[in-house]
C-alpha cells in the first residue's frame, strides 16, 4: 500500500503547474511507461533489444488509426494499442522459442523494429506515410481530454495501474524466472522453468506496456509520424533505463523523470541530442553503471529491488 | 528409477562417453568417481538433457527422457547442481531458493498481476518454506545476502538447498564438497544420507573426496576415459586393482 | 541481360557490404564483443573523407588514406579508453557502450553536416567499361579492385603469415596467449583499430556513390549484420559471401519486385535466416535448446 503514496502525492501537481510544465509532466508519465516496459527486457531479462521504439510506435499508430479512421473514443483504443504492442513484442522475440539468444536475438529485434518503421512510412492512407496522422480529440468516457490537466489525471491512473501490475509481477515466480534467465539460463532450465517461453513473455509484457504508452503519446502530441519512432528516439529509451537503473522498476521511473525534459534543450542544435544522450550513457557506464536507483538504494535500503513480497 | 542403457556421447569426433550403463534407485546414494576428464559431468549433462546422446537410451521411471530438453527433464523430477556453480549471482540466497520452488508455486498469471489473495498466499507459503529450508541447513543468516558476495562453500550449500527445495525424486550433485571446510563436509554427508534415507531421493554424486564417498555412498561407479570400469560397494572399490590402476597408473 | 546488369551493380554494393561485414567479424572474433556502433564507424569514414575532399580540397586518394588512418586510431582509442574500462561489468554494458559512442559519432556528423543529405562530387573521371551489353561504372571498378585487393591481403595475412597465426591463436584462447606473454590488451586495441579501418575503407568507397547523411551508420550496421547472419556468424569467408549475396539480392528484388523493397531486403534476410536456418551458410550452431 505504500506504493500508492507517490501517485497520490503526484495528484497535487496540477495545482501548482502551468500548462507547459503540466505538458512536461504528462510526457514524463508516458516515458515512465516506456522506461519500465523497456527495463523489463533490457534490465530484468538482460536481453539487448532494439525494438522498443517500434513497440512504442505501433501502440501510437494503432491508437491514432482507430481514433482517426474508425472514430473510436480514446478509452477504447488503449487496450488495443497495448495488444498491438504485445503482438509486436511476440513477433520480435518469437525466434527465442527456437533457441535464438543474446546478440542474434538483439539483431532480430533491430531488423523487426526497422521493418515496422518502414511499414509506417509506406503505409500510405492507413498511416499517412511520412506526414503521419493527426490524432482527433481524445474522449475519455465523455470527458474531453483537451486540457493538460484532464490528460494528467487519466494518464496518472493508467500509469499507476500498469506500474503496480509490473511491481506485482516482478515480486512473483514470474519475475524471478525472468531474472534467473538473465543470471544463468542453463541453471534456470534445470529448475523446470521453460526459458524460451519466459523470454517471449517478457517481450510481450514489455510490448503491452510500451504500446499503451504509445497511445498516450499519440493523444499528448496530437500527431504520429514515423520519425518519432526510429533509431534516434531509441537512444533516449536506452539512456532512461541505464541512467535510472537496469533491472530496477523504481529506476525506470527515475530515469524517465530525470531525462524527459532534456530533449527540449537540444531542439535548435542538430546533433546535440545524439551527442548528449550517447555521452550520458558512456559516462554512466563508466562511473555509475547501476544507475540512480542504486545510489538511492544505498541511502534507502528499502528501495532495493526485491523479487518476493514480504507481506 | 533411472536407467541408462549403453549411453554414448561424442563432441566433434571426441568420444566423451562410451557404452555407459547405470542405474539409480530411490533411497540410494551412488557416487561417480574417476580422474578429471573421465566423463562424469558429461554423464550428468546427458541425463539432464544438456548434451545429446549419440547412442543409447535413458529412462526415468520406465519412460524415455533422452532427447527431451533440460526443462522438460527437470519437470519430471530431476534436479542438479553444477560443477562451476549454477546460482543466480545477482539474487539473494532466499530468492535463489524461491526460484527452486518455481514449479511448486500455484499462482495464475492474472492472479499474480492483480495481486489476488490466492496468488499471494501461494507466494507466502513458498517464502515460508524457503526460509525453513535455509534454516534447516544452518544458513538462515545468509537469506538476504546476494549470492555473489558469498564464499564458495556457502554458495555450494545454497545451491544444494535450491536443488532439493522441490523435493525431486532424482538429485544429481556435481562435486558439492569443493571448498567446504571439514565440519561442513560432515554436515554435507549427513544431509546427503538424510535426503536418501528419510526422503527416499535417488542421489547421484560426483565427488573426488574419498572420505566423503566412503561415508555417504551406498554404491560407487568408477569412470575412466569415458567408460565405466568398475562398480560396487565403496569398500570393495577402494581395494579394487582396476580402480587403483586408473587413479595411480598414469604416473 | 537486365538481371546480369542488376547483379553486377549488386556485386559492387555487395563488395562494400562484404567489407563492412568482415570488419565487424574481425572485431567480434578477436574480442568477442559485437560492436553495435560499427555502422557509425563506417559512416565516420565516409564523413571524414567528405570533409577532406570537399572542405579541405585534398585529392580523393590522400583523403581516403587519412580517413582510414584516423579511424584506425579512433578504433584503438575507443577500445582502450572505453571498452577495456568496463571489462568487468555485464555483457550488456559493452553493447550499450558501443551503441552509445555510435550515437555520439552520429551526433557529431549531424552537427557539422546539418539536416542535409550531401552528395559527393564525382571522384573517378574514368570512362565506364563495356562488356558486351553490360556497363561497369568507374566507381564499381574501383570498388571491385580495392575490395578485392584488401580481401586477398587480409586472408593471406590472417591465414598464411606468422602474425596471422598469432592472431588466430589469440582468437581461440586469450588466456593461453596471455600465459605465453602476448599483450592481450594491445591485441584488442589493434584489432579494434583494424576493424575500424576496414570499415572506414567501406565508408570511403561508398562515399562517391551514395548520398551521405548521418543516419547512414544504421543502414550499414543492419547490412553488415545481414551479411554476417547469411554467411554464418564468426566466419570470415561467410561474411564476405553473405555481403556479396545480399548486394545482388537487393538489386534483384529492387529490379523485379519494387524499389521500395530494397531498403528492407536486409531486414527480411535477417529475420528469415534466423528463423529458418540460424547457422547461415557457413556458421557454427548458434541456437541453444534449453
Amino acid at each position: 500500500m505504500r506504493f500508492f503514496l507517490i501517485p497520490l502525492a503526484a495528484a497535487a501537481i496540477p495545482l501548482v503547474a502551468n500548462p507547459y510544465t503540466q505538458f512536461m509532466v504528462n510526457l514524463m508519465l508516458v516515458y515512465i511507461l516506456v522506461a519500465v516496459g523497456f527495463n523489463l527486457v533490457l534490465g530484468n531479462l538482460g536481453q539487448l533489444a532494439f525494438a522498443n521504439t517500434a513497440l512504442f510506435g505501433i501502440g501510437a499508430y494503432t491508437g491514432a488509426m482507430l481514433m482517426a479512421h474508425a472514430g473510436w473514443p480514446f478509452w477504447l483504443v488503449i487496450v488495443p494499442a497495448g495488444v498491438a504492442g504485445a503482438a509486436a513484442g511476440f513477433l520480435a522475440s518469437v525466434t527465442a522459442l527456437r533457441g535464438i539468444r543474446v546478440y542474434y536475438l538483439a539483431i532480430v529485434t533491430l531488423a523487426f523494429g526497422e521493418l515496422l518503421r518502414w511499414s509506417y512510412i509506406h503505409g500510405e492512407r492507413a498511416t499517412g506515410g511520412t506526414d503521419g496522422l493527426a490524432v482527433p480529440r481524445a474522449d475519455f468516457f465523455g470527458l474531453a481530454l483537451d486540457s493538460e490537466t484532464a490528460r494528467f489525471y487519466v494518464f496518472l491512473v493508467i500509469v499507476t495501474v500498469l506500474v503496480k501490475a509490473l511491481h506485482n509481477l516482478l515480486r512473483s515466480k514470474i519475475g524471478r524466472a525472468i531474472v534467473a534467465i538473465r543470471d544463468n539460463e542453463l541453471a534456470t532450465a534445470s529448475l523446470a522453468i521453460p526459458t524460451g517461453r519466459y523470454i517471449v513473455l517478457a517481450f510481450v509484457l514489455s510490448g503491452f506496456v510500451v504500446g499503451i504508452a504509445g497511445s498516450l503519446f499519440a493523444v499528448l502530441i496530437g500527431r504520429v509520424i514515423p520519425e518519432s519512432f526510429g533509431l534516434i528516439e531509441l537512444i533516449l529509451h536506452f539512456a532512461m533505463v541505464l541512467v535510472g537503473g537496469l533491472g530496477s522498476l523504481f529506476g525506470g521511473v527515475l530515469g524517465a523523470v530525470a531525462l524527459t525534459a532534456l530533449p527540449e534543450f537540444f531542439r535548435g542544435f542538430p546533433g546535440m541530442y545524439e551527442m548528449f544522450f550517447g555521452g550520458l550513457l558512456i559516462v554512466f557506464l563508466l562511473v555509475q553503471p547501476r544507475g540512480l536507483a542504486a545510489l538511492a538504494a544505498r541511502w534507502f535500503p528499502a528501495l532495493r529491488e526485491r523479487y518476493y513480497r514480504e507481506r | 528409477m533411472l536407467e541408462l542403457h549403453d549411453v554414448s556421447v561424442s563432441f566433434a569426433g571426441l568420444q566423451a562417453l562410451r557404452n555407459v550403463s547405470l542405474s539409480a534407485r530411490g533411497g540410494e546414494v551412488r557416487a561417480l568417481i574417476g580422474p578429471n576428464g573421465a566423463g562424469k559431468t558429461t554423464l550428468f549433462n546427458a541425463i539432464t538433457g544438456y548434451v545429446p546422446l549419440s547412442a543409447g537410451r535413458i529412462a526415468l521411471d520406465g519412460k524415455a527422457i533422452d532427447g527431451l530438453s533440460p526443462h522438460q527433464i527437470a519437470a519430471r523430477g530431476v534436479r542438479r547442481t553444477f560443477q562451476n556453480g549454477g546460482l543466480f549471482p545477482e539474487l539473494t540466497a532466499l530468492e535463489n531458493v524461491l526460484a527452486g520452488l518455481h514449479s511448486r508455486i500455484e499462482a495464475s498469471f492474472t492472479g499474480i498481476l492483480f495481486g489476488s489473495r490466492s496468488a499471494r498466499a501461494a507466494e507466502r507459503a513458498a517464502l515460508a518454506r524457503a526460509r525453513e529450508l535455509l534454516k534447516s541447513l544452518g544458513v538462515a543468516h545468509l537469506a538476504d545476502q546476494p549470492v555473489k558476495s558469498m564464499s564458495g562453500g556457502q554458495q555450494r550449500t545454497i545451491e544444494i538447498v535450491r536443488a532439493v527445495a522441490a523435493e525431486p525424486p532424482l538429485l544429481l550433485l556435481d562435486e558439492p564438497a569443493v571448498g567446504l571446510a571439514p565440519p561442513l563436509r560432515a554436515q554435507l554427508v549427513e544431509l546427503i544420507r538424510r535426503l536418501a534415507g528419510e526422503m527416499g531421493i535417488a542421489v547421484l554424486l560426483i565427488e573426488h573426496a574419498v572420505d566423503l564417498v566412503m561415508a555417504a555412498a551406498d554404491a560407487v561407479a568408477v569412470f575412466n576415459g569415458g567408460v565405466k570400469i568398475a562398480e560396487g560397494p565403496p569398500a570393495a572399490m577402494r581395494a579394487d586393482p582396476v580402480v587403483l590402476e586408473a587413479y595411480l597408473g598414469h604416473g | 541481360m537486365f538481371a546480369l546488369q542488376l547483379a553486377l551493380s549488386g556485386l559492387a554494393q555487395g563488395a562494400i557490404y562484404a567489407l563492412v561485414a568482415l570488419s565487424m567479424c574481425v572485431v567480434n572474433r578477436a574480442t568477442t564483443v559485437v560492436n553495435f556502433g560499427h555502422g557509425d564507424l563506417v559512416m565516420a569514414g565516409a564523413f571524414v573523407v567528405y570533409l577532406f575532399v570537399v572542405l579541405a580540397g585534398l585529392p580523393f586518394v590522400a583523403s581516403a588514406i587519412l580517413a582510414v588512418a584516423l579511424l584506425f586510431i579512433l578504433g584503438v582509442l575507443i577500445e582502450l579508453g572505453l571498452i577495456e574500462r568496463i571489462k568487468a561489468g555485464p555483457h550488456i554494458g559493452f553493447a550499450l557502450m558501443c551503441i552509445a559512442f555510435g550515437y555520439v559519432l552520429r551526433g557529431i556528423a549531424r552537427a557539422v553536416w546539418g539536416r542535409e543529405v550531401l552528395p559527393m562530387p564525382t571522384v573517378f573521371n574514368l570512362p565506364p567499361v563495356f562488356l558486351g551489353e553490360l556497363v561497369i561504372t568507374a566507381d564499381a571498378l574501383v570498388i571491385f579492385a580495392a575490395v578485392g585487393v584488401l580481401l586477398i591481403a587480409f586472408f593471406l595475412l590472417f591465414y598464411r603469415s606468422s602474425a596471422g597465426r598469432v592472431m588466430q591463436a589469440l582468437c581461440q584462447s586469450e588466456r593461453g596467449a596471455a600465459l605465453v606473454g602476448i599483450n592481450v590488451r594491445a591485441f584488442h586495441g589493434v584489432m579494434w583499430g583494424v576493424g575500424a579501418a576496414l570499415g572506414a575503407v567501406g565508408g570511403v568507397l561508398v562515399a562517391p556513390i551514395t548520398l551521405l547523411h548521418p543516419g547512414l551508420g544504421a543502414s550499414f550496421l543492419i547490412k553488415g549484420f545481414a551479411a554476417m547472419t547469411l554467411g554464418g556468424f564468426g566466419s570470415f569467408g561467410g561474411a564476405v559471401v553473405g555481403g556479396l549475396v545480399l548486394g545482388v539480392a537487393e538489386q534483384l528484388v529492387g529490379g523485379y519486385v519494387s524499389t521500395k523493397l530494397i531498403d528492407i531486403t536486409a531486414y527480411l534476410v535477417i529475420i528469415l535466416v534466423l528463423a529458418l536456418r540460424p547457422n547461415g551458410l557457413f556458421g557454427r550452431a548458434i541456437a541453444e535448446k534449453v
